[in-house]
Parts: structure tokens; C-alpha cells; sequence
């Protein structure tokens, strides 16, 4: 396995910090631009990145990334493109940990054994397979172990001790854990069983969790944080700010609000931003 | 889950995990309401007083005398709502309601679940919402019109081509937002376990009956058993009556659209390739990198890029067949069928009928063939006249 997720949740731990995790698409809205916004994430210090892969049918997403996927795939953006961009951001930072969001038929698609292999060669940390659970992971696990990738796993506030068990046997890297049931974007609400998940997850496993779909602001990340997460990922509103903002602008905004979400991970407790 | 569903390297459980716990249940509920008698009385009840069980097992002479084959129809057509999706939409609802659930969510092409899964809903006094394509709102409207009568609530689905896979796809989105209190009640053996067999359960009863009915009328058993093939449940459902009988072929008819050597087509059988969509895996039109392309057929019904993984198993075992007929020739069986027999089948079901002709011309005189009827096609008579002839 590279190490790379837990030097980087080790030395936080030393440092009494939080994880911040953005995500973007790959090669959205166009290469040059999504490399720019990865690159603007690590001048901004975040502390590791989750990067999509463009599927035509994400059940797991909502409207945002959903319609970045498909205009991804309509510019033409392959998988084969997609590897090398990861190539190019990982020559960026050696360090950093990189996860990758796929839904299962792209790695079927490639070859299970092949896209974990190529997925390692261009510096990938880890994956995260949407609609594969636990159930199926025997299908990917030995092909992920041999590439030396970490197995990511989504935990929800329905999910019970024994399909964390489960879960927890072949997870790796960290636990992403969904802040509310429901597809990716940009929310208000938790689930009301966050708190007691974060807790079940806590109990059965030594892997850090993070919490993700519709952390949005500093508030809702320290919110997580107080809720005893080790983590918070923010996706959809990444992509709306690239979106909305002018191109001229889009350097400095992403900045200030990257950097609003890392100075977060500092201080732990909503009291402390307030 | 007390098992994974597979026919053979086909089927399983591939969603988010979210989903996983409500399939646990639907599973664990399936399992119980099969094998108890309260469940079972009801919804044998419902089928015969409710819906018009047994459906006539019809023997077309007209067009045999035409085609030169017997042509014999399963009348599911002539099934409460119009169509074979009353049996299973029956069946969910009733198990929605043994699980405490107090929301219906459904997917439709042609229209027929989404009215089945309403009608079910108002009986059972269950709100339901139903996703349609925009591209099938518009070419199904009688049946938008129908669902929106019966009660329940049509989400126009905007994304991709507008057709049967999105409206799975938003369907199944819905169902991670409000699973707690949701029950997914999709409409053919497809998706992730338990639906494929928990569809094929409440659909098997077609093939059952027709057994029955052909050999009490024949003493002799069908040669041919053919059905359209769009997610595959009304096939699974005729095609299970036979599956002891390895002398009586079982053939399933996809849709070429404009031809199986163009792009517009959906015949995922003929020229899919593994892979995993909506939860399953199975056959699946899609390209180089895994994405799923976009299919084509004159046929809302079967409009669809994949198909229930049991075909896919059955094909690869040889025990049925599938083969593939045009737009055109289902408009003309449309036709024919209206104009020979006073039946006007759904275009889903008229592509069965197209190559029952073909095959009745190659077949020989004195076989039989059975045809699962498996809807009315009132609701395309716009779409015909637009797209053909003035009739």
C-alpha cells in the first residue's frame, strides 16, 4: 500500500488538525482549466484530493456533477485521458493522497486488474467505486491490494454493525461517510444519525472518517468535525463556483474559499470560528 | 442478503450503500410473503377479482391462416391497466405495504408500469410518483394522462435521451434521498437483487397459465414460445412455463429499430457486452470506455441499453434465444394484427408478433407458435399514424 493517506491523517493528528478534501471532475470543464483548479487546491494546503472520472449514468450524484459528467464525456475526455491528467497532478506533489471516484463499469469496462494497475502507476492512493458494496468488493479487493491501492468505502447513516464489519475488512485510506441520505450537492441538513454513525464507525475501525455530500461551508465542516469526524469533503460547490465564476476571477475565489475551509480544519471547534 | 442473486455471471447487487439496507429488507420481506399463505391468498385474490386472471390464451385463426403457422396469443393485453405490468405492480405494492411503507416511487417507458404502479397505488391507498422520460411523456401521452387520473404524480426527466434509462436512473435517486419510508417498485426483472427474481416471481404466473391453457387445449406443448425483450419481464414471465420443456424453443425479440447495422437500435442481446448499470450486471450497449450509449426503438417499452440478467444467462446457457425485428415491421404487425383479428397490440408486443410472421414463413405449416401478447396499443395510435400512414 502507499502511505500516503496515513502519513498525511498522522501528521494532522500530530498537528491537532482536521482533513479538508476537495473533489473535482477530471478533465472538466476542459483539461487546462481542471488542472489549473487541482493545482490552485494544493497551493491552497488542503489535505488530500478526491478527482472523478466521468460516468453517463451517476446514480449517486446529484444535478451539479451529474451535469459536469456529461459534458465531460460530450468534449470527448477519455479514460486514457483521464489517467494521464492524474499523472501530471500527482508530478505536481508527491505527497499528497489521491482518491479517485469511479462507478463500476468504467473499471469493468478496462479490466478490473488493469485499471487499479494503471490507476497506481499515475499516483492514485486510493478508489472509491460508487455502486460496488461491500458485498462485491471480493471482485476488486485482490486486484486493488496488488497495485498497492487503498479500497475507499462509503458508510450511511443506514448502515448497521454488521455491514460495517463488513466494510471495514477491506477498507482503506479513510471512511467516507455520507452526511445524509441522498445523492452529491450542495445542502443545508445532516441526517439525524450522523452523529451515532460517526460513532459506530469509531467503534469498529481505526480509520479515519470523513464526511461528505453537502459540507458546503466552514460552519457545516466544524459542524462534522464536533460530530467527531476526522474529515470534511466538499464536492458539488466546488464545481458551482467553477462554474459561476468568471474565468479571470475563478484563481482568487477558489483560493479564498479553499483557503476559508483548510484555516477550519484548525480549530476544531464551532465556537472557535463564531 | 441472504444471497446475491447471480444467473450465472449475471445479476447480483451493485448499488451505493446507502441503497444497501432497503435491499436487505425487500429481500428478507420477498422471501417471507412467497412462502406465506395470508400474502399469497391476497394477492392471488387481487389478481382474479381485481385484475381479470386468468387471461384467454387466444388462437389468432385469421393470421394463421395468413402466416400459415397456428399463431396463439397470451391475452395480457386484455389485463387490467392494459398490459402484463398489473402482475408484478400488484405483487410490490402489497409487499410495500407489509414493509410499512407509505411511498410509492416507480420508473415507466412505454407508460404501462407507471399506470400499473398508480392504479396499485390507489387501490392501496399509497401516494405515488412515477419518472418518465420527456422523450416517452411525449410519445406515450395517453398514459401520462392516465397515471395523472389515477392519482399519482409524473416527474418529467430531462437528462440524457429522456427515455427508460434516465427515468431508472432518477428513480434510483430519488430512492437514496427517501428510502426510509420509499418502497422502489420497479417495473421489470431487472436492476439489483432481489428484483429480477422478485419480478420474474410475480410474472411467472403468465407462462403457468399458458402452459396449462395451451396443452388442455392442444394435449401437446407450444413449439415456438416467443415475447419482446425490453427489460425482459414479460419474457421471463411466459418463458419460466417452459423452462422443463427443452423441445419448446424460447425465443425473445428485440428491438432493431432502424436496423440492427445502423446506430439506432436496442438490441442489447445481439450486440451488448458485459458490464454493470442500474444495480446488475448484464449485457449492455456501451462503448470503449463504459459509457452507455444511447438506444433506440419506435417502442418506448423497450427503449433500453441493458436487459434483466436472466436473458443474459439464458442466452449464454442456449436455452433461449433472441433475434430482432424493425420498427417497420412492428408498425406492420401493428396493423396486421388490428386488421386480421380486431387486436391492437402495444408496439412493444407487436415486435413478437413481427417475427412470428417471419418465422412462421420459414417454420412450417402445423407448429405452433405462442405469443405472449403482453400489452394493448391504444396508447400508440398517435404514434402510428404520425410516423406511418394516414390510416
Amino acid at each position: 500500500m502507499s502511505n500516503r493517506y496515513s502519513n498525511r491523517f498522522a501528521q494532522l493528528e500530530k498537528q491537532g488538525r482536521k482533513a479538508f478534501i476537495p473533489f473535482t471532475m477530471l478533465g472538466w470543464p476542459n483539461r487546462k482549466s481542471c488542472l489549473a483548479t487541482v493545482a490552485t487546491m494544493i497551493d491552497s494546503g488542503v489535505s488530500a484530493l478526491e478527482l472523478g472520472m466521468a460516468f453517463s449514468d451517476p446514480v449517486a450524484d446529484g444535478p451539479v456533477i451529474q451535469r459536469a459528467a456529461s459534458e465531460t464525456i460530450a468534449s470527448g475526455f477519455t479514460v486514457a485521458d483521464a489517467f494521464d491528467l492524474l499523472k501530471e497532478i500527482r508530478s505536481i506533489d508527491q505527497d499528497i493522497p489521491i482518491g479517485l471516484l469511479v462507478y463500476y463499469n468504467m473499471v469493468l469496462r478496462y479490466g478490473i486488474t488493469d485499471f487499479f494497475t494503471q490507476a497506481h502507476n499515475c499516483g492514485v492512493d486510493g478508489i472509491l467505486i460508487a455502486d460496488l458494496p461491500p458485498e462485491a468488493a471480493s471482485e476488486t479487493y485482490p486486484a486493488a491490494r496488488a497495485a498497492a491501492v487503498e479500497s475507499i468505502f462509503i458508510v450511511s447513516p443506514l448502515t448497521l454493525p454488521d455491514r460495517l464489519d463488513t466494510i471495514a475488512k477491506y477498507a482503506g485510506g479513510f471512511l467516507y461517510a455520507v452526511s445524509r441520505l441522498g445523492t452529491t450537492g450542495v445542502e443545508e441538513r445532516y441526517d439525524r444519525e450522523l452523529e451515532a454513525l460517526i460513532s459506530r464507525v469509531k467503534a469498529t475501525s481505526t480509520l479515519p472518517v470523513c464526511v461528505g455530500f453537502g459540507i458546503s461551508t466552514a460552519k457545516q465542516a466544524q459542524q462534522m468535525f464536533a460530530l467527531g469526524a476526522d474529515g470534511a469533503i466538499t464536492g458539488s460547490k466546488i464545481v458551482d463556483l467553477v462554474r459561476n465564476t468568471p474565468e479571470h476571477l475563478l484563481t482568487t475565489c477558489l483560493q479564498e474559499y479553499l483557503t476559508t475551509m483548510v484555516r477550519c480544519t484548525y480549530m476544531t471547534s464551532p465556537a472557535a470560528q463564531a | 442478503m441472504k444471497s446475491t442473486g447471480f444467473f450465472g455471471g449475471f445479476g447480483g447487487v451493485y448499488v451505493p450503500e446507502t441503497l444497501m439496507p432497503a435491499l436487505e429488507e425487500l429481500e428478507e420481506a420477498f422471501l417471507q410473503a412467497k412462502e406465506d399463505s395470508v400474502f399469497l391468498a391476497k394477492y392471488n385474490d387481487l389478481l382474479h377479482n381485481y385484475a381479470g386472471r386468468p387471461t384467454p390464451l387466444y388462437r389468432a385463426a385469421n393470421l394463421s391462416q395468413r402466416w400459415g403457422a397456428n399463431i396463439w396469443l397470451k391475452r395480457e393485453d386484455l389485463l387490467h391497466g392494459g398490459a402484463h405490468k398489473t402482475n408484478n405492480a400488484l405483487g410490490q405494492a402489497l409487499l410495500a405495504r407489509a414493509m410499512g411503507k407509505t411511498r410509492l416511487i416507480a420508473e415507466t417507458g412505454a407508460g404501462q408500469h407507471g399506470v400499473a404502479a398508480a392504479m396499485s397505488g390507489a387501490l392501496l391507498g399509497i401516494k405515488t410518483e412515477v419518472y418518465m422520460g420527456e422523450v416517452d411523456m411525449l410519445r406515450q401521452q395517453p398514459n401520462v394522462l392516465r397515471m395523472r387520473l389515477l392519482g399519482a404524480e409524473v416527474h418529467p426527466v430531462t437528462t440524457g435521451g429522456r427515455t427508460l434509462k434516465e427515468a431508472i436512473n432518477e428513480a434510483l435517486r430519488d430512492w437514496v434521498s427517501s428510502v426510509r419510508t420509499t418502497h422502489y417498485m420497479l417495473g421489470t426483472a431487472a436492476g439489483p437483487h432481489p428484483f429480477p427474481a422478485m419480478v420474474k416471481f410475480f410474472q411467472q404466473i403468465i407462462g403457468c397459465e399458458a402452459r396449462e391453457q395451451f396443452s388442455q387445449r392442444c394435449a401437446c406443448l407450444p413449439d415456438y414460445v416467443l415475447a419482446c425483450i425490453g427489460g425482459g419481464s414479460n419474457a421471463v414471465g411466459i418463458f419460466s412455463g417452459f423452462f422443463n420443456d427443452p423441445q419448446v424453443k424460447l425465443i425473445g425479440v428485440e428491438p432493431a429499430g432502424k436496423g440492427l447495422e445502423t446506430e439506432h437500435h436496442g438490441a442489447v442481446l445481439q450486440k451488448g457486452s458485459p458490464g454493470c448499470l442500474h444495480g446488475m450486471k448484464s449485457l449492455l450497449l456501451q462503448d470503449g470506455d463504459g459509457q452507455v450509449l444511447e438506444t433506440y426503438s419506435i417502442a418506448a417499452g423497450l427503449d433500453y441499453p441493458s436487459v434483466g440478467p436472466e436473458h443474459a444467462y439464458l442466452q449464454s446457457t442456449g436455452q433461449a434465444s433472441y433475434v430482432a425485428a424493425t420498427d417497420s415491421e412492428a408498425i406492420g404487425a401493428y396493423v396486421e394484427l388490428s386488421r386480421s383479428e380486431g387486436i391492437i397490440p402495444a408496439l412493444e408486443s407487436a415486435h413478437a408478433l413481427a417475427y412470428a410472421k417471419r418465422l412462421s414463413s420459414c417454420a412450417g405449416h402445423g407448429k405452433h407458435i405462442l405469443i405472449n401478447l403482453s400489452g394493448r396499443g391504444d396508447k400508440d395510435l398517435q404514434q402510428v399514424i404520425d410516423n406511418v400512414q394516414p390510416l
